[in-house]
């Protein structure tokens, strides 16, 4: 793979278009990352050197960007005078939780999808799907309705099962095809050996492992960055990152400082995690339907 | 293609290996067999271990997957007999009387509800559009580049962003007064002195450029991963006969991203639907309701002013229509491909 060679071409049209080539993906690597980097270094700066702004076309101006004292009293107003400890926490159980229960609800049943066929399997693996597929707001209107009479609104215990209405279908999805990669002949060879079909079952968990892990992550990454069931179903008791930080926007006084704060707060944990799972992500965000 | 004289033919059928009809062919675009397959013993190539289990005793495994069902069943299959229930009924907070159709012949005169049709159209086709072009082009520059690895995982970063976090970073950097990208747009000479999320023509733009930068990157890992596994002997094969790159792209590559990039489109058209934190975070369906694309205006309606009744009717039609494009464009891009010569 590695040594296959990939063949150039040399005329004048070609490098004229590798030179546009290189000009456009510059560019739109700036426009990927400058946001990014505006809220870093605004979480940083004091309001009024966040807000300096050089004069309209004045271009040399930008400097006043980089010119500032670095300041960490946003992040103090959010932790030490505001309650983003416990709106992180909320976030990490919420996250985490619906993962846990994905993952272990949600490989069982990959396992059995993989292992036997029945009729109406496949009408079964498309209504699976197509949970995930229904518009979060339509969804929402009865299941508030529903977990309002059970009391499930404001608790975590509710955010999770709200959680689990797009990331179980998800689990089974991709999981599916990691038990199709494990030949059956592992099973049997165990249970010849003596092994109940659930230590066989067990047994073959390790080979997936890699494969239930990155779940877990991007399971946590889908459900830490939600923001409609977070401020619907986890309104009041529940408040997670996402809706702590759209909180700090008031009709009179918008924290800007602090919102750039909380934005690196929530932002940062999922870039690192994405990074680990990089080799994963094409696989989780497609659902399976393209594999790297 | 893989052209297999006959002779070739004959000797790979008496040896028991499958020669690739023309209806697999056209489905999956067969390799050149290398020789060091050829070359391989004959049982190496026996069929792979089943992966079904041949004794099943079903009931175990259905034990298996109850757990999950359940839990499904319950969050939506149970949620979608109550939406068509409420849909039929007043329903607001605690209270709740049959109104009958009421819900649903409103919606006719509903000049909102109406609208946020047309704008939830007009807002996928634009960001569709861009997305699918940019991400496109993104990839083949990109694909087999030194810095691929470097660049796929910069693209990377938009993607791990709450929705509503970069829907508030954005709407700071739209800020008429202090925004760095109103300055650039202002300096480029793009806009008056109103912000762009302020003016009734270009809100909607706003919106969209905060959905194509945060997911055009998944149209170009899509695509990436779709260009690995296009064939490079037949690339190769076109320009030893003097094919231009061009010609090439069009005659080979991209017919064999076709089913990727189908993916891609309805994934992207769904989350259009799916997905309205930016937006709502962005402009909340303003100014003068030209963002009011239809999900917002459902948020609205349910947990703005909790007409639970109305907002399900809405919700409905919302989720049927879903369904039925998301049926209509997989039998339309599901066609078989016609070959081209």
């Amino acid at each position: 793979m590695a040594s296959r060679e990939v063949v150039r071409y040399e005329s004048g049209f070609t490098k004229a278009f590798n030179i546009f080539s290189a000009v456009f993906i510059g560019l739109y690597l700036v426009w990927t990352l400058l946001p990014i980097f505006i809220m870093f270094m605004s979480s940083f700066k004091d309001l009024l050197e966040a807000f300096k702004i050089p004069a309209v076309g004045d271009w040399a101006g930008v400097s006043v960007f980089f010119q500032f004292t670095p300041t960490l009293k946003h992040y103090v107003s959010l932790f030490v005078d505001g309650n983003f400890s416990q709106y992180m926490l909320n976030s990490l159980m919420a996250a985490g939780g619906s993962a846990i229960v994905s993952v272990i609800f949600g490989s069982m049943a990959a396992y059995s999808l993989s292992r036997i066929d029945f009729r109406g399997k496949s009408d079964l693996f498309f209504w699976i799907i197509s949970t995930r597929m229904a518009p979060v707001v339509a969804v929402m209107v009865p299941l508030y309705a529903i977990f309002r009479s059970l009391e499930l609104v404001g608790t975590l215990p509710g955010l999770i099962l709200a959680y689990s209405t797009f990331n179980l279908p998800f689990a089974i999805w991709i999981l599916k095809g990691f038990f199709d990669n494990v030949p059956y002949a592992i099973e049997e060879a165990q249970m010849v050996d003596g092994a109940t079909r659930f230590q066989a079952f067990r047994s073959i968990l390790p080979l997936v492992a890699p494969g239930i892990g990155a779940f877990v992550v991007l399971c946590i990454l889908f459900a830490w960055n939600d923001f409609l069931f977070a401020a619907i179903i986890g309104s009041g008791g529940a408040k997670t990152l996402p809706v702590a930080t759209r909180e700090l926007v008031q009709p009179q006084n918008i924290q800007w400082g602090a919102i750039m704060a909380a934005g690196v707060v929530t932002t940062l944990p999922m870039m690192l995690l994405g990074l680990v799972i990089r080799r994963y992500l094409v696989t989780g965000l497609t659902m399976g339907a393209v594999k790297e | 293609m893989v052209e297999m004289t006959a002779v070739q033919m004959a000797t790979r059928r008496a040896e028991g290996v499958p020669v690739p009809t023309d209806k697999a062919d056209k489905l999956f675009r067969v390799r050149a067999v290398s020789t060091e397959v050829e070359a391989r013993p004959l049982e190496a190539t026996a069929t792979a271990p089943t992966k079904l289990n041949p004794t099943a005793s079903k009931r175990y495994y259905f034990y298996l997957m109850a757990p999950a069902i359940i839990i499904l069943a319950f969050i939506s299959l149970y949620p979608f007999f109550w939406l068509i229930i409420m849909s039929l009924q007043d329903a607001d907070i605690g209270t709740s009387e049959w109104n009958d159709f009421a819900n649903y012949t409103r919606l006719f005169t509903d000049s909102r509800y109406l609208d946020g049709w047309v704008l939830l159209m007009k807002y996928s086709a634009m960001c569709l559009s861009l997305q699918l072009g940019i991400g496109i082009f993104l990839a083949v520059i990109i694909n087999n580049s030194r810095f691929e690895k470097f660049l796929v995982t910069a693209f990377l970063m938009p993607m791990m962003m709450a929705p509503a976090v970069a829907g508030l970073v954005w709407l700071f950097l739209y800020n008429g007064t202090f925004g760095w990208y109103h300055w650039l747009f202002q300096s480029l000479g793009f806009l008056g002195g109103a912000s762009i999320l302020a003016s009734t023509s270009t809100a909607m733009l706003g919106i969209v450029i905060v959905d194509v930068w945060q997911w055009t990157p998944l149209i170009t890992l899509i695509t990436l991963a779709g260009l690995k596994r296009v064939p490079q002997d037949q690339l190769e094969a076109n320009m030893v006969d003097g094919a231009s790159p061009f010609r090439n792209f069009i005659s080979v590559t991209l017919p064999n991203l076709y089913p990727v990039l189908l993916i891609a489109f309805l994934l992207r058209f769904m989350d259009n639907f799916r997905f309205i934190d930016s937006a709502l975070v962005l402009t909340g369906g303003g100014p003068a309701n030209s963002t009011k694309i239809l999900p917002i205006y459902l948020f609205e309606v349910s947990f703005k002013f909790f007409k639970l009744g109305r907002g399900a009717a809405i919700a409905l039609t919302l989720l049927v229509v879903t369904i039925i494009l998301g049926m209509i464009l997989v039998r339309v891009f599901d066609r078989p491909q016609v070959k081209k010569g």
